[in-house]
């Protein structure tokens, strides 16, 4: 199990444990097969993350990954880890500010590249 | 002879004076006596902020379901601080000319004021904060005391800026090896002559050392984190080259998880050309 973004999630995933809104009410519960329109509605109650079954966090995004181009990935990591130099990498906001960030100038190289 | 962020300020006030409509606007919203109709009668005397003011409500930034064709609609709509809000964010821009370009390019100076506001707006609006433009306001703020300083000590500055440069430092770390106090100080002086908001001034302040902002630490914690983001995302610059750095407690104090980065971070990016065609 692990703790997925809102975008990562796909139809057919199972959910390990309830989703809350801000007051604590369960709006789905533990166990409950995702489809297309719960990800809308989770889109649209602004729930930013789910908890799912037999996936993990590090292996999607280690996923998302594989389908950038290795050499333009490995290249923003650098200039990026550079611009980072000040910020602690063991706390999780900069790690995933600076995957994202990562992720964000692979794709607008590769969108421009192709354009 | 400079020795304090006060020092920076004397006699610049009267060259960086905000116009004084905003000042009269500030002081009808702030006294509980004055109608919407006094206040809407002020802003309308300045058609240059008239006019933006009705293209600001109308963009896709608010996108209100009906179009707002006068400023008395507007405050009843958009409602009077926050309109206070968006004239002097609209405003503060043009008081700052005439700044040395080795220094500063203006252009990305207020991109990287404006992507702060964006990202501070998001995420206030993620806490469900009132008068979320107040948080647009902070991020075109929080560093507005460096441009005073290009203008007052270009020489400090410059050496500030060199120093950053050859150490690889964090500009606010170097203004204050060097030259005894950095941009945050000399903005706060500068909100503080401009009489604007308790708020704000804290925000200025304290937007590298969230953990000494004791009245607003929320507000605080929210434009600490904005400017890391819009850094990180390279939404123009306002001369610090890294990406500052995260004091964990301003990001516990928001009681975000980090899953709210990537749909944050996708909302300015669509936001943040139409803030820049509305504002610069």
């Amino acid at each position: 199990m692990g703790k997925l973004n809102l975008d990562q999630l796909r139809p057919g995933m199972v959910l390990a444990a309830d989703i809350l809104d801000r007051n604590g009410r369960v709006l789905l519960k533990a166990g409950l097969e995702l489809t297309e329109r719960h990800l809308t509605l989770l889109r649209q109650w602004g729930v930013p993350e789910a908890d799912v079954q037999g996936v993990d966090r590090e292996e999607i995004n280690a996923r998302e990954c594989m389908e950038l181009d290795q050499e333009l990935l490995a290249h923003a990591e650098a200039s990026y880890r550079s611009l980072f130099r000040h910020c602690d990498l063991e706390h999780p906001f900069n790690q995933e500010l600076l995957r994202l960030c990562v992720i964000r100038a692979v794709q607008r190289t590769m969108k421009g590249m192709q354009s | 002879m400079i020795t304090g962020p006060h020092d920076v300020i004397k006699g610049y006030v009267e060259v960086a004076s905000l116009p004084t409509i905003f000042a009269r606007i500030n002081e009808a919203v702030n006294n509980p006596r004055s109608s919407m109709q006094d206040i809407a009668r002020i802003i309308s005397e300045d058609a240059g902020l008239t006019a933006r003011l009705l293209m600001v409500v109308n963009s896709a930034f608010f996108s209100f379901p009906q179009r707002i064709d006068s400023i008395t609609q507007a405050i009843a709509i958009v409602g009077t601080q926050q309109l206070r809000d968006l004239a002097l964010a609209t405003s503060v821009m043009k008081v700052f000319t005439g700044i040395p370009d080795d220094l500063v390019d203006m252009e990305r100076f207020w991109k990287h004021s404006i992507g702060v506001g964006i990202a501070a707006r998001a995420m206030a609006a993620v806490r469900r904060e009132t008068n979320l433009e107040r948080f647009f306001v902070s991020g075109i703020l929080h560093d507005i005391g460096r441009l005073v300083m290009y203008v007052k000590i270009p020489d400090l500055s410059r050496a500030a800026l060199l120093r950053a440069r050859e150490n690889r430092e964090l500009l606010h770390i170097a203004e204050e090896q060097s030259i005894g106090f950095d941009h945050a100080a000399v903005g706060r002086a500068l909100m503080q002559a401009w009489r604007l908001p308790v708020h704000q001034e804290e925000i200025v302040a304290f937007h590298h050392r969230p953990a000494l902002a004791t009245r607003f630490p929320v507000e605080t914690a929210i434009v600490h984190v904005a400017d890391i983001i819009a850094h990180s995302m390279g939404l123009g610059s306002s001369g610090e080259q890294f990406v500052p750095a995260l004091h964990p407690d301003a990001w516990e104090r928001l009681g975000f998880s980090i899953s709210i980065l990537a749909p944050t971070m996708e909302q300015i990016d669509r936001q943040f050309a139409d803030a820049v065609k509305l504002i610069l």
